[in-house]
């Protein structure tokens, strides 16, 4: 694994107020790392940072050995950032070309990319039209576009999906998994479904601190199974519980249950048994999730 | 500094995309033609023809002469002598006014953080600036070339005349509007609309002399603070008397400082 970012002892102060308090953590290159953290935790000031785009009150930050902005960077960290938008006048492949330009490309390789990464996002046939003519949801994707030209090695994206309709979400979240192998993404989000799908890693940020830095990789004795059901069944609790190698079971919300697993080789069914169970007493299942959510895993 | 010239030569190429393949820059093209076409028509031809007409020999020797421009009835064109007393005042307020928006709406839009990702703050800085000069000599040429026209409507023996004047007053009106556009682009990095770049550009010319005729009389001493303005090299050139390189020496030094304050501050700037 080789280090693509690190941070050390960052703060950031705006006035009195302080965004990002000696935030610390390394990221490997490898699979999409999710930033989450509620309104105002920091996430943009950070991610504003690792893009250069503001400077540090203190700390330091690498970007695959370089600091943020050297232009030993150009083309190789991407990013979208929040609200950033393309300029309203000129054509959107007009831009992405120099775009593509500006990280070296020929002008012939920088319009084939730029049809590349057009026909990624679904925006092939509006190639030609100016940002104002296209809807809010193809804007968007033209922002992420502009994102993947060349080969860019991290790649950056502040709510990426944030104002899409479910299907274009679901696009761009086929996107970053399948470019996940090549590129190292990280991901802002309130959509912890969506970094949970995608992310291995979550950088979890409250009010300006780095509260957890973590793998969501099954590790230890125990693991977990997150049971979401159709109904409320007030009996489910004691039943799962005479399962073996079921060690606790708890509530997180309404129909959805977290089942603590001893994690032995006896246990390897467990899933299997348990959907068994539900067959036999005839009580519906809407999902199965092997390991915690990350919504029960941070909050 | 970190300048590469590929990304530089871009954003320039990228300043002339925005004024000859956009709405907007064709329409503040057409806007210019309009009015070029008003002053040469109606204007530079007639007066050029008063200059030229015995009838008026005197009145124009004389007004001339009182405004200290005797120099200019020398040149065997005419029509440059009327166009450089239009354009030596015309084409700094013009570089105000087009380009007052060389930063402003891409860092409010965001689109500064696409290209900052590709291209160093002082390539911006550099690129917009020059990308803009580069399209003010462009007008500027085109209205030299019009003139040039003109004049050689009237006689066409004053074509090579016409072009060895052009030329020498295409360089000089470049170095003119030279710290106008810097002091655009550093004014850029102050403010958040071309509208208050326009304004505060306004003010700085309108109040700033003003504030240092007040430094100057309180503690009775010049301390060259009119230095700080563009431009105010141009009442020495106007006549075209003589060229001393110091004219031309400090609209350079302006710009370079300007320049350079503009890079300051968009180096130190949240984008």
């Amino acid at each position: 694994m080789s280090l693509i970012i690190d941070v050390q002892q960052l703060t950031k102060r705006y006035g009195d107020k302080t965004a990002l308090n000696n935030v610390e953590f390394s990221l490997d290159k490898g699979a999409p790392v999710a930033l989450v953290g509620p309104n105002g935790a920091g996430k943009t000031t950070l991610f504003s940072l690792l893009c250069g785009y503001i400077k540090p009150s203190s700390g330091n930050i690498h970007i695959l050995g370089h600091s943020p902005g050297h232009s030993a960077l150009f083309g190789r960290l991407s990013a979208l950032p929040q609200d950033a938008q393309l300029d309203p006048r000129f054509a959107i492949a007009e831009q992405l070309n120099f775009y593509a330009r500006l990280q070296g490309m020929s002008r012939k390789l920088a319009k084939k990319d730029t049809a590349r990464v057009l026909a990624m996002v679904a925006l092939s046939d509006a190639a030609n039209s100016r940002p104002s003519e296209l809807s809010h949801g193809m804007r968007k994707r033209a922002t992420i576009a502009q994102a993947l030209l060349g080969s860019p090695e991290i790649v950056m994206l502040d709510e990426a999906t944030a104002g899409l309709d479910p299907v274009n979400a679901k696009e761009i979240r086929a996107i970053v998994a399948e470019q996940a192998s090549e590129v190292s993404f990280i991901l802002s989000s309130h959509d912890l479904s969506e970094l949970e799908r995608l992310c291995d890693q979550v950088l979890y940020l409250d009010n300006g601190q780095l509260k957890q830095h973590k793998s969501l990789d099954i590790k230890g004795n125990t693991r977990f199974i997150t049971l979401r059901m159709k109904q409320v069944h007030h009996e489910i609790i004691p039943v799962i519980l005479q399962m073996p190698g079921v060690s606790h079971v708890h509530m997180t919300q309404d129909k959805e249950y977290l089942l603590t697993i001893i994690n032995e080789q006896t246990n390897a069914n467990i899933e299997t048994d348990l959907l068994t169970l539900l067959a036999n007493k005839n009580w519906l299942y809407a999902q199965l999730i092997n390991g915690k959510t990350l919504e029960n895993q941070l909050f | 500094m970190n300048i590469n010239l590929s990304r530089l030569a871009n954003i320039i190429t990228f300043e002339l995309v925005r004024l000859f393949k956009t709405k907007r820059g064709l329409l503040a093209l057409s806007a210019f033609a309009t009015i070029w076409f008003i002053l040469l028509y109606y204007f530079i031809s007639s007066a050029s023809e008063m200059i030229n007409s015995a009838s008026f020999e005197g009145i124009v020797e004389s007004f001339f002469g009182t405004l200290g421009l005797s120099a200019l009835l020398d040149w065997p064109v005419s029509e440059y002598a009327i166009y450089w007393l239009v354009a030596v005042y015309f084409f700094p307020m013009f570089a105000l006014m087009v380009c007052s928006d060389q930063f402003c709406s891409d860092s409010q839009r965001g689109t500064l953080r696409f290209i900052t990702l590709r291209a160093t703050r002082a390539e911006l800085v550099l690129g917009r600036y020059l990308g803009q000069l580069l399209i003010i000599a462009i007008l500027i040429f085109m209205t030299l070339v019009a003139t040039t026209i003109s004049a050689c409507i009237r006689d066409i023996s004053l074509l090579s005349d016409s072009i060895q004047i052009g030329v020498k007053l295409w360089l000089e009106l470049i170095i003119i509007v030279m710290p106008f556009i810097a002091l655009m682009s550093l004014l850029n990095t102050l403010v958040n609309s071309a509208r208050l770049a326009i304004v505060v550009a306004s003010l700085f010319f309108g109040l700033g002399p003003l504030i240092v005729s007040f430094i100057t009389y309180q503690f009775g001493q010049d301390f060259y603070l009119n230095l700080i303005f563009p431009g105010g090299q141009i009442s020495s050139v106007l006549s075209q008397n003589s060229m001393i390189a110091s004219q031309y020496g400090l609209p350079v030094i302006q710009t370079l400082l300007l320049l350079m304050g503009s890079h300051l501050m968009m180096k130190r700037a949240a984008i």
